[in-house]
């Protein structure tokens, strides 16, 4: 009989760091999702300031503010939601490929495959924004008077979105266990939270109940904010609105992502 | 006997209307191979998952390892490694990446998992693909790596579900002898199948589920004694000689099993010598074969013999 040795099980600190990295890893390889999920906003972003941007009336937006630098801080928000479902998909995945039941059969919390899951959605973010918005002051002459620090800083406040999103729709996945009732979900959710907000017009423009739909949105409040701290408008009280509204939902997705989990055994 | 690594009492599971567990009881000692044999929906699975700590069992009690598996379940899982009925690997993961991930949660340091991780791929004969992804690999191969993750921890209980369902003969083979090298370790084995001839190989006891009970339990060789070491299957050319076939059978002193509706008799035998019994008895009740084939007792072949009370 040889002698073995006798692993039986990690530290919490391991768990994070192994099951982040491997969440990673499936993001990289899978760069295509990344790349793809580029398209969309930049498609927004030239779609809408061409179709929007002729008829908008100027009355409507800040004092010399061109229409499309106006329309990118909301589009960094909205980037986060596309790597925020894909965090849903990629737990159903987990779910059918059965490797959730393998991490079950293991000597570990659960709660780290969900935020390893988060992390590498958020990285896809990451990449896709700072792409959008590198991309936007070489090509399109997005040069807004909050400078470098106020990009910086709407970067971290759409960061901060897209962990709260990612989450609802970890959540969502944990409860459903159904890739289409995931999807189908997350599109109906998309719509409504990208368009009925401030991303792209003022919410004066809007008629009396999409405005008040757009004023409970947390995404206009992260439009707002992130306009603030780019375009030096008016708002500063939106940052924390924004950040609070996003550790409130993130805090409360996280909780039923668990319950989810727990609710219906993970077997093999 | 040494204390015993799985040890179940009446369990019981019942999803909606289905029992599929009705008062399950077993228990399997260090360095012991306990195999279940059970058709589809016998509850095969689901006792496994329940052992496993996967699955919350509707009603009894279960201890692996010397701890609960509800209330325990936490150390229950630093103890076990479990095959599933389904391949369950990172398919976006190397095969390397695979055992390795598994070797860090299981709290081996960076370099040990590494060596883990290959000392396993070349005992399941996978170290020319261990680089790629494990979505590239064939269903074999995958099954193979699946077998290899639930060993990284070296468990002291190992479930396999089915294990050898989707291997070739030689795979087949291959993971028998690594099944019987972890058993001289200590290691206690609990695995599902549907061959008689698996169960026969590796099992020390081998229990039949059928209907989520327990319907028989034993030795492989205790079972056998019912079933025979060959079984010839008779297809004769008219069903109206069935009943008189069989009658002949009996007298000639041998253990036919038919069902009355058809016009196959299948006779338990020890040897090939005793097919010239079986012709002889059946030329006596004036019956004619339209084929005779002489085979390893089946599955079926023990529910047969179950049903007509030879093994209890
Ligand atoms: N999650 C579930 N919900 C409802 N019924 C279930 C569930 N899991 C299993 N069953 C039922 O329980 C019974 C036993 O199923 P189980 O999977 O344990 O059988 P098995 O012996 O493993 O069969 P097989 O040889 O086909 O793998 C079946 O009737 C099955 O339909
Ligand atoms: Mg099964």
């Amino acid at each position: 009989m040889t002698t073995v040795p006798v692993w039986r099980g990690s530290s919490a600190f391991t768990q994070f760091t192994v099951l982040t990295g491997r969440a990673l890893r499936t993001v990289v390889s899978s760069w295509q999702v990344t790349v793809l999920g580029l398209l969309q906003p930049v498609f927004m972003l030239l779609v809408i300031s061409e179709v929007f941007g002729s008829m908008a009336n100027p009355a409507y937006f800040p004092q010399g503010v061109r229409y499309i630098d106006y329309l990118m801080p909301g589009i960094l928000i909205t980037t986060g939601i596309g790597p925020a479902v894909s965090a849903g998909v990629g737990l159903i995945k987990d779910l059918e490929n059965g490797v959730m039941a393998r991490f079950r059969s293991l000597p570990i919390g659960m709660y780290w495959v969900l935020f390893g899951r988060g992390v590498a959605d958020l990285a896809r973010a990451a990449v896709q924004i700072l792409v959008m918005l590198l991309g936007a002051v070489a090509l399109l002459g997005f040069s807004p008077p909050g400078g470098v620090r106020g990009m910086a800083f709407a970067l971290l406040i759409a960061l901060f979105v897209t962990w709260s999103l990612a989450w609802t729709f970890i959540a969502l996945g944990a409860f459903t266990r159904s890739a289409e009732v995931m999807q189908a979900v997350g599109f109906l959710a998309v719509f409504p939270l990208t368009f009925a907000s401030s991303a792209f017009v003022p919410l004066d423009v809007l008629p009396g109940w999409l405005q008040a739909v757009a004023t409970v949105n947390p995404l206009s409040h992260a439009v707002n904010a992130s306009r603030h701290l780019t375009l030096s408008t008016a708002g500063g009280a939106e940052v924390p609105v924004a950040l609070l509204a996003s550790l409130v939902l993130a805090v409360l997705a996280q909780f039923v992502a668990m319950a989810g989990i727990r609710r219906k055994p993970l077997t093999a | 006997m040494s204390a015993p690594m799985i040890e179940a009492t009446e369990i019981r599971m019942v999803f909606g209307e289905v029992k599929a567990l009705d008062g399950v009881s077993l228990h399997v000692p260090e360095g012991e191979v306990l195999a279940l044999l059970g058709h589809n929906g016998a509850g095969k699975t689901t006792l496994i998952n329940i052992l496993a700590t996967l699955l919350p069992p509707t009603s009894g009690t279960a201890r692996v390892a010397g701890f609960d598996v509800v209330s325990q379940a936490r150390e229950v899982r630093r103890h076990i490694g479990i095959t599933g009925q389904f391949v369950a690997v990172d398919r976006e993961l190397s095969g390397t990446d695979n055992l390795v991930l598994i070797a860090r949660l299981l709290g081996a340091g960076r370099r040990e998992a590494k060596a883990r991780a290959e000392e396993l791929l070349e005992v399941f004969e996978l170290t020319h693909t261990a680089g790629r992804p494990a979505r590239t690999y064939s269903g074999g191969m995958r099954r193979r790596l699946d077998l290899a993750s639930s060993l990284v921890g070296h468990p002291d209980v190992i479930f396999l579900d089915e294990p050898t369902t989707g291997l070739d003969p030689t795979g087949r083979l291959g993971l028998w002898e690594i099944v019987e090298r972890l058993v001289k370790d200590g290691t206690a084995v609990l695995l599902t199948t549907q061959y008689l001839d698996e169960a026969d190989r590796l099992a020390d006891s081998v229990t039949v589920l059928s209907g989520g009970k327990i319907v028989a339990a034993g030795t492989a060789s205790e079972l056998k004694a019912g079933v025979g070491q060959h079984t010839v299957h008779v297809t004769l050319t008219d069903q109206a000689h069935t009943a008189a076939a069989v009658a002949s059978l009996e007298r000639a002193g041998l253990l036919p099993v038919a069902d009355e509706e058809s016009d196959k008799v299948s006779v338990a035998v020890e040897a090939s010598t005793d097919l010239a019994r079986v012709v002889r008895a059946l030329d006596d009740a004036g019956a004619t074969a339209a084929e005779i084939a002489f085979t390893q007792p089946t599955l079926d072949d023990v529910y047969l013999s179950l049903a007509a009370g030879r093994v209890s």
